[in-house]
C-alpha cells in the first residue's frame, strides 16, 4: 500500500475568506493526498488537538487577512503537544518583512498570491516525506 | 431617437458580412474559440444583424425610465457623478478619523468605515489576540469610540456606508453619537453595507454571529426599524461583490445577488411590509472584475432584470423600487502581489468598466491591497485614479457611452439569459434561503473557482507577472507596510478596560436583558433593542454575545 | 514506502500499549496510523489488546449522501460530552477514483465539539481498497475502544459495498434517511435498512419529516422482526438538538438488549480453499438456472469463483449482440456462488451492473467474482466480466447472511476464539 500525505488545511483566527483554501484542498486532493479540511476560525489549541488525532504529516495555514501574524503561536503550541515535526506552511496575504518572522518560527514555507497549485503540492509531497522519515528513522 | 436603425437590414450589408467572413476565414484559420468568465462565447465581430432595432424601446428605453438598461437617472453621471467612497479603517478611532477627514479632503464625497475582524466576528477588542487588533479595520467597540471615529464630521449632511453586518451595532452606535450630538435620526443617511447575511453564509465567512433563522429575523427587523426611525438610511445592501470574489462568474453573481434580494423583499413582504415602502431602500454592492466588457453588460443586465421583478413580482408602483442602485468596487482577486504597481492599470480598467455599467458609488482597490492592508500613499492614487478617469478623461460626458455598441447590446442580452437561468435553478432549489441551506450555492461557486483556477494555471487566462511576463523582482522595492502602533492599541485597550469600569453596569444589565427579551418575543424588533443599548453604554461584543446566545451561533456553511 | 511504527524494544513496546490504554492521545493516534496503513506491527498491537475489547458501545450511522450524518453525530457527541462520557468517531469518507486522494471534510460540522478533550475523531479515506477497508476500520475501533472511549461511533457514506460491511461493526446501527425519501426508498429497502437496528428521519423541522417516519414504520411493519429487539423510529432535528437525546437513549437500550462487542463474535475463520472450491462446485451442480444457461464453472476458492458463457443465437437481442439479461445472469451467478463459498446461506439484496462493450455471437464471456468485504451479516462482491482483454461489464452487488449453512457439505470446524482481522484481497 502506498503511503499518501495527510494534510490538514484550515484559518487560524479571525479571518473567514476560505475560496484559497478551497482551491489548494481540493488540488491537493487531486494531487493524491488525504487532506482533513475544516471550517476558518479554528483555535489554535484544537488544530493542535486535530493535527494529533489526525496524525497529520503537513499543516497547511490560510491566511488573508493578517491572520498569519498568530501562526507563531501555532508553532509553540505544536512544540509544547510534542508535535514539533509536522511540518507546516503559510499562504496567502504575508508582508514580506512577516515572512521572515514565520520562517524564523520555524514554518517551512510561504506561499504568496500567485503561486502555483502544482508547485504547492510539489512542496506539500517533500515535506511531508521529510516530516515522516524525522518521525520514523530508518 | 433621431437616426434607427434601417429595417430590414438591406441584401447588402449581409453579402457584405459573407464577403467578411471569408476573409477572416482564410486569414485566420487556426481562429481560437472565445468564452467569457460566465461561459458566454464571443464572436470576433458584432455588426447590425446582431441586433433587433425593433427592441429598443422594450429592451433600452431612455435613462431614467424602465427598464434602466441605459441608467437609472435621466442625468446619470453627468448630472452627479458617482459618489466617491473610499473603504476605510485601520488602528485605533483616532488613526481611523486621521485618515477619513485625510480623504474627504482629497475628494472623496462620503464615510466609510471598515471595522477590525474581531468586530466582524462579534468580539470586543478584550476577547481576541491583541497581535490581530487593528490590522485590517479600526477597532470600534462603543458609542463613545465611534463618536472619535465620526469626529468633525457631519453626520445631518455626510452620507456614511458602514460595513457593519447584523445585529447592525455601527450603526447603532452611530445612532447614539447622533443623538449625543442632536442630529435627527431621520437626517442620517448612507448605508448598512454588509447586511447581506446570505452572502456571508455561503461565500465570505467573515461576520457570522447569528444562526440562519436568526439572522433572517435580525435583518427584518432592521429593516423595519430603518423605515420607521431612519428613512434615509439604506438598510440592505445585497452583496453580489461576496460572490464574485469567493469564485462565481460574473452572471452567477448577478444571478445569486438577484435571488438573494428577491428573498429580502419576499421576508419583509411576509412581515407585513409593502414593497414600496422598502424596495426604494434596498442597494446593490458589486465587485468589477477586469473582464472589462463583460463586466458592463453584467451591470445593464442585472439593471433591467430588477426592473421586471420589482414591477412584475412584486408589483411595486413606485419607480425609485424598480431603480438598481449599486455601489461597485473594483476586484482585489485580480491584482497581483507580483510588480505590484501593474495593479493601478488594472484598476483603472475594472473602474471603467464599473463606471460604464453605470454604477453609483465606487471604490477603486488601492494597488497595494493585495499585499496588506493598503498604505495611505495606496489609498490616494486609487482615490486619483476615480478623479483621472471623471475630470481629465471625460467619462461622464454622454450617457451610457457604450449603449448601441452592436457588442455591448448582445451582451447584455447573453448576460441577461444566462442570470435568469441560473436565477431559475435557484428558484427550483426554493429559492435563495433554501438552496444556501442545502449547499446548493456553495457548490456552484467552488466549482467555478476551481474552473477559473484551472484556467490560470493552464495558461488560457493570461496574468500578467504571474503565468505570463514574469520577471524577477526585488522585493525591497516593495513599499514599507502600514501596522497600528502597538503602543496606541495598548493605550486603546487600557482606555476600553477603563471605561468599562467607569460606566454604569445597572444600565448595561438592563439594556441587555431587554434584548434578549426582543429577541425571545415574536412580535419584538430586535434592532430597535440594539439601538437601545448602544444608546445605554453596551458594547459590541456584549450585544453580539446576548443575540447568539438567544438566537444561536452561526456555523459556516462550508461545502467541500 | 510505508509509514512504521516505531521499534523498540519490549519495554517500548509495553510503554505504547499502557500509553493507549491510558487514552493517551497520540499513542492512540500514531496506533491507527499503523492500522490503517496495514503495517505489519500493526496485528501485534492489536492482538495484545484483545483483552481489552469489548467495553466500548459501538454505534454505527449510515445513510446516504446529504442525509444529515455529521451534524447528528455532531449532535451525538455533543450530547455524550454532557453526559462525561469519553466518545471517539471513526469518520470513512470515499477517495477520489481518479487520484486516490480524499478530502475529508466530516470536521467540518464537528468542528465545534470535536474541540472538547474528551473526544476523539479520526478521519478516514476509504483508499479503494478492497477488504482492506473494513479490516482497518475494525482496527481502529478496537484501539478506541482499549482506549476506553464509549461509545464509539462509526460514520460511513452510503448503501452497499464496503462501507455496509463497516457499518455492521457496529453493536447498534443506526441507518438515517432524511425526509421526502422518494426513490431512496427503494436504495434503503433494497441494502441498509436490513442492517438498521435504529431508523433515524433527521431534519425533522422540514414539513415533510412525520410522513416519513410513517414510510418507514410502515415499511417496518411489513419485515420479519430481529430477535426480540423492535426496530424504532426516531425523528431528529439536529441543528436544534431535537431528538439526539433521544436517539442516544434508544441506541443504549438496543445496546442493552442485544449486548455489545458484535464484531468480536461474529468473525470466523475462513475455510480452507479445498472445502470452498468443492462447496462452490456442488451448489452449482444443484444450480437449475445454471444448467439452463448453460454456464461453465472455470475456478472458485473462498470468496470468489469464475463462470464462463459462449454467446449463442438465442442470447441476441435485436440489435444483434448479447442481451444485457444474458450478461447480467452470468455475473449474477458468479456473485452467487463466490458469496455462498464459505459455507453460511448468503441470500443476495442489491446488485448493480454497468455494460461497457458489446458482446457478439460466437464471444466466450468469463465472470470473475470476487469479495470486497464481508463480516458476520453482509458481504459486498465484485464482478468483471471480460472477452479477452475487453472488459464487457462490471457487477457489485450485496449478500445478507443467513445463521443456517448450507446443507450439501459442511466447512472444517473454524478454529474457535481466532480473531480474523478481515478477509483477504
Amino acid at each position: 500500500m502506498s503511503l499518501r500525505p495527510k494534510v490538514l488545511v484550515t484559518k487560524i483566527g479571525l479571518d473567514g475568506h476560505d475560496r484559497g483554501s478551497r482551491i489548494v484542498a481540493a488540488h491537493l486532493r487531486d494531487a493524491g493526498m488525504e487532506v482533513v479540511y475544516t471550517p476558518p476560525w479554528q483555535e489554535i489549541a484544537a488544530v493542535v488537538k486535530l493535527a494529533q488525532e489526525e496524525d497529520v504529516d503537513v499543516i497547511g495555514i490560510s491566511s488573508l487577512a493578517t491572520d498569519h501574524l498568530i501562526v507563531p503561536r501555532l508553532m509553540h503550541a505544536l512544540r509544547d503537544a510534542g508535535l514539533a515535526e509536522v511540518g507546516v506552511i503559510v499562504g496567502g496575504i504575508v508582508p514580506d518583512e512577516d515572512e521572515r518572522a514565520l520562517l524564523d518560527a520555524g514554518v517551512a514555507r510561504v506561499f504568496h498570491p500567485g503561486s502555483s497549485l502544482d508547485d504547492i503540492a510539489a512542496f506539500v509531497r517533500d515535506l511531508a516525506a521529510r516530516v515522516r522519515s524525522a518521525r520514523f528513522p530508518a | 431617437m433621431n437616426k434607427p436603425l434601417p429595417d430590414p437590414v438591406p441584401a447588402s450589408l449581409d453579402e457584405a458580412r459573407v464577403r467578411w467572413a471569408a476573409e477572416y476565414a482564410a486569414q485566420l484559420p487556426q481562429d481560437r474559440e472565445t468564452r467569457n468568465r460566465s461561459g458566454i462565447p464571443v464572436k470576433p465581430l458584432y455588426t447590425p444583424l446582431d441586433a433587433d432595432p425593433s427592441r429598443y424601446d422594450e429592451a433600452l428605453g431612455f435613462p431614467g425610465e424602465p427598464p434602466y438598461t441605459r441608467g437609472i437617472y435621466a442625468t446619470m453621471h453627468r448630472g452627479r457623478t458617482w459618489t466617491q467612497r473610499q473603504l476605510i479603517g485601520l488602528g485605533t478611532p483616532r488613526d481611523y478619523n486621521a485618515r477619513l477627514l485625510d480623504i474627504l479632503d482629497k475628494g472623496a464625497t462620503a464615510v466609510s468605515l471598515i471595522p477590525c475582524n474581531s468586530v466582524y466576528r462579534g468580539y470586543d477588542m478584550d476577547e481576541v489576540y491583541p497581535e490581530l487588533l487593528g490590522t485590517c479595520g479600526v477597532v470600534v467597540n462603543t458609542a463613545d469610540q465611534m463618536d472619535t471615529c465620526l469626529d468633525r464630521v457631519d453626520l445631518a449632511t455626510t452620507s456614511c456606508a458602514m460595513n457593519d453586518p447584523l445585529p447592525f451595532t455601527l450603526l447603532a452606535f452611530m445612532l447614539a453619537t447622533a443623538k449625543r450630538r442632536g442630529v435627527d435620526w431621520r437626517d442620517i443617511s448612507g448605508t448598512s453595507n454588509q447586511s447581506d447575511y446570505i452572502s456571508h453564509f455561503v461565500a465570505n465567512h467573515m461576520f457570522f454571529r447569528i444562526a440562519l433563522p436568526g439572522s433572517r429575523r435580525v435583518l427584518t427587523d432592521h429593516v423595519a426599524w430603518c423605515n420607521a426611525h431612519a428613512p434615509r438610511w439604506n438598510p440592505v445592501s445585497v452583496v453580489g461583490q461576496h460572490m464574485q470574489q469567493a469564485g462565481a462568474t460574473p452572471a452567477e453573481a448577478m444571478a445569486f445577488t438577484l435571488s438573494t434580494a428577491i428573498q429580502y423583499a419576499e421576508d419583509c413582504i411576509a412581515a407585513g411590509m409593502s414593497p414600496d415602502a422598502f424596495l426604494p431602500r434596498f442597494t446593490f454592492f458589486f465587485d468589477i472584475s477586469i473582464s472589462f466588457f463583460e463586466e458592463i453588460a453584467k451591470f445593464r443586465a442585472g439593471r433591467r432584470i430588477w426592473a421586471r421583478v420589482t414591477r412584475e413580482r412584486f408589483g411595486a408602483r413606485d419607480p425609485r423600487s424598480w431603480r438598481f442602485k449599486f455601489h461597485a468596487q473594483t476586484s482585489g482577486v485580480d491584482l497581483t502581489r507580483q510588480q505590484p504597481l501593474n495593479n493601478i492599470a488594472r484598476v483603472t480598467a475594472q473602474a471603467m468598466a464599473g463606471i460604464f455599467g453605470g454604477l453609483q458609488s465606487l471604490h477603486t482597490d488601492a494597488y497595494d491591497e493585495v499585499l496588506s492592508c493598503p498604505t495611505q500613499f495606496g489609498a490616494r492614487i486609487a482615490v486619483a485614479t476615480q478623479n483621472i478617469l471623471r475630470e481629465e478623461a471625460h467619462l461622464t460626458d454622454v450617457i451610457d457611452p457604450l449603449g448601441g455598441s452592436y457588442y455591448v447590446e448582445a451582451l447584455t442580452d447573453g448576460m441577461e439569459e444566462r442570470i435568469l437561468a441560473t436565477m431559475a435553478d435557484v428558484e427550483a432549489q426554493g429559492g435563495m434561503y433554501a438552496a444556501v441551506r442545502s449547499g446548493y450555492v456553495q457548490k456552484r461557486i467552488g466549482e467555478s473557482a476551481r474552473a477559473f483556477q484551472a484556467k490560470v494555471e493552464r495558461g488560457e487566462q493570461t496574468i500578467v507577472g504571474v503565468n505570463k511576463y514574469v520577471v524577477d523582482e526585488d522585493a525591497s522595492a516593495r513599499p514599507a507596510l502600514p501596522k497600528p502602533d502597538p503602543s496606541l492599541m495598548r493605550s486603546h485597550l487600557a482606555g476600553f478596560a477603563r471605561w468599562k469600569a467607569e460606566r454604569s453596569r445597572d444600565d448595561v444589565d438592563r439594556a441587555l436583558s431587554a434584548l434578549a427579551r426582543a429577541a425571545q418575543a415574536d412580535g419584538a424588533n430586535t434592532f430597535g433593542a440594539v439601538v437601545d443599548a448602544a444608546v445605554a453604554g453596551c458594547t459590541h461584543g456584549e450585544i453580539c454575545a446576548t443575540l447568539r446566545r438567544e438566537l444561536g451561533f452561526g456555523q459556516p456553511l462550508v461545502v467541500v | 514506502m510505508k509509514r512504521d511504527l516505531p521499534r523498540g524494544d519490549d519495554a517500548a513496546a509495553a510503554a505504547r500499549l499502557a500509553a493507549i490504554r491510558a487514552g493517551d492521545r497520540g499513542a492512540v493516534a500514531r496506533a491507527i496510523t499503523a492500522v490503517e496503513n496495514g503495517h505489519a506491527d500493526a496485528a501485534a498491537l492489536l492482538a495484545a489488546l484483545e483483552g481489552d475489547l469489548g467495553r466500548a458501545h459501538v454505534v454505527g450511522i449510515t445513510g446516504p449522501p446529504g442525509a444529515g450524518k455529521s451534524t447528528l453525530i455532531a449532535a451525538l457527541v455533543g450530547e455524550c460530552t454532557r453526559r462525561g462520557r469519553r466518545v471517539a468517531v471513526v469518520a470513512v469518507d470515499p477517495s477520489s477514483p481518479l487520484s486516490g486522494g480524499a478530502v475529508l471534510g466530516d470536521r467540518i460540522r464537528m468542528s465545534e465539539v470535536a474541540a472538547a478533550e474528551g473526544v476523539f475523531v479520526r478521519s478516514v479515506a476509504s483508499r479503494g481498497h478492497a477488504g482492506g477497508l473494513a479490516s482497518a476500520t475494525r482496527g481502529i475501533v478496537d484501539l478506541m475502544d482499549a482506549a476506553g472511549f464509549d461509545p464509539v461511533i462509526v460514520e460511513t457514506v452510503g448503501a452497499g459495498q464496503s462501507e455496509v460491511a463497516i457499518a455492521a461493526l457496529a453493536d447498534t446501527s443506526v441507518v438515517v434517511t432524511p425526509p421526502g425519501l422518494g426513490d431512496d426508498v427503494q436504495a434503503i429497502k433494497a441494502g441498509i435498512l436490513e442492517i438498521a437496528d435504529v431508523l433515524v428521519v433527521s431534519k425533522g423541522d422540514s414539513p415533510l419529516a412525520s410522513a416519513t417516519v410513517r414510510d418507514l414504520k410502515d415499511m417496518l411493519r411489513l419485515r420479519a422482526r430481529r430477535g426480540a429487539w423492535t426496530v424504532p423510529v426516531v425523528l431528529t432535528a439536529a441543528t436544534r438538538g431535537e431528538g439526539v437525546a433521544e436517539l442516544l437513549d434508544v441506541a443504549a437500550r438496543h445496546a442493552e438488549a442485544c449486548g455489545r462487542g458484535r464484531r468480536l463474535a461474529g468473525a470466523v475463520q475462513p475455510p480452507g480453499p479445498h472445502d470452498a472450491a468443492a462447496r462452490v462446485a456442488t451448489l452449482a451442480r444443484q444450480d437449475a438456472f445454471l444448467r439452463h444457461c448453460a454456464l461453465e464453472l472455470l475456478d472458485a476458492g473462498p470468496g470468489r469463483a469464475t463462470l464462463a458463457m459462449t454467446v449463442g443465437a438465442e442470447h441476441l437481442n435485436f440489435n444483434g449482440t448479447c442481451h444485457g439479461g444474458a450478461i447480467f445472469a452470468l455475473a449474477d451467478s458468479a456473485f452467487g456462488l463466490a458469496s455462498n463459498s464459505h459455507g453460511p446461506v448468503a441470500a443476495g439484496i442489491e446488485a448493480h451492473v454497468s455494460y461497457h462493450a458489446a458482446a457478439r455471437p460466437g464471444d466466450r464471456l468469463v465472470a470473475r467474482a470476487e469479495e470486497v468485504s464481508r463480516n458476520a451479516r453482509l458481504a459486498t462482491y465484485r464482478i468483471d466480466v471480460t472477452r479477452g482483454d475487453v472488459r464487457v461489464a462490471s457487477f457489485g452487488g450485496t449478500v445478507y447472511i443467513a445463521a443456517r449453512r448450507h446443507a450439501p457439505r459442511e466447512a472444517a470446524t473454524p478454529a474457535a476464539g481466532a480473531r480474523v482481522p478481515g478477509p483477504s484481497s
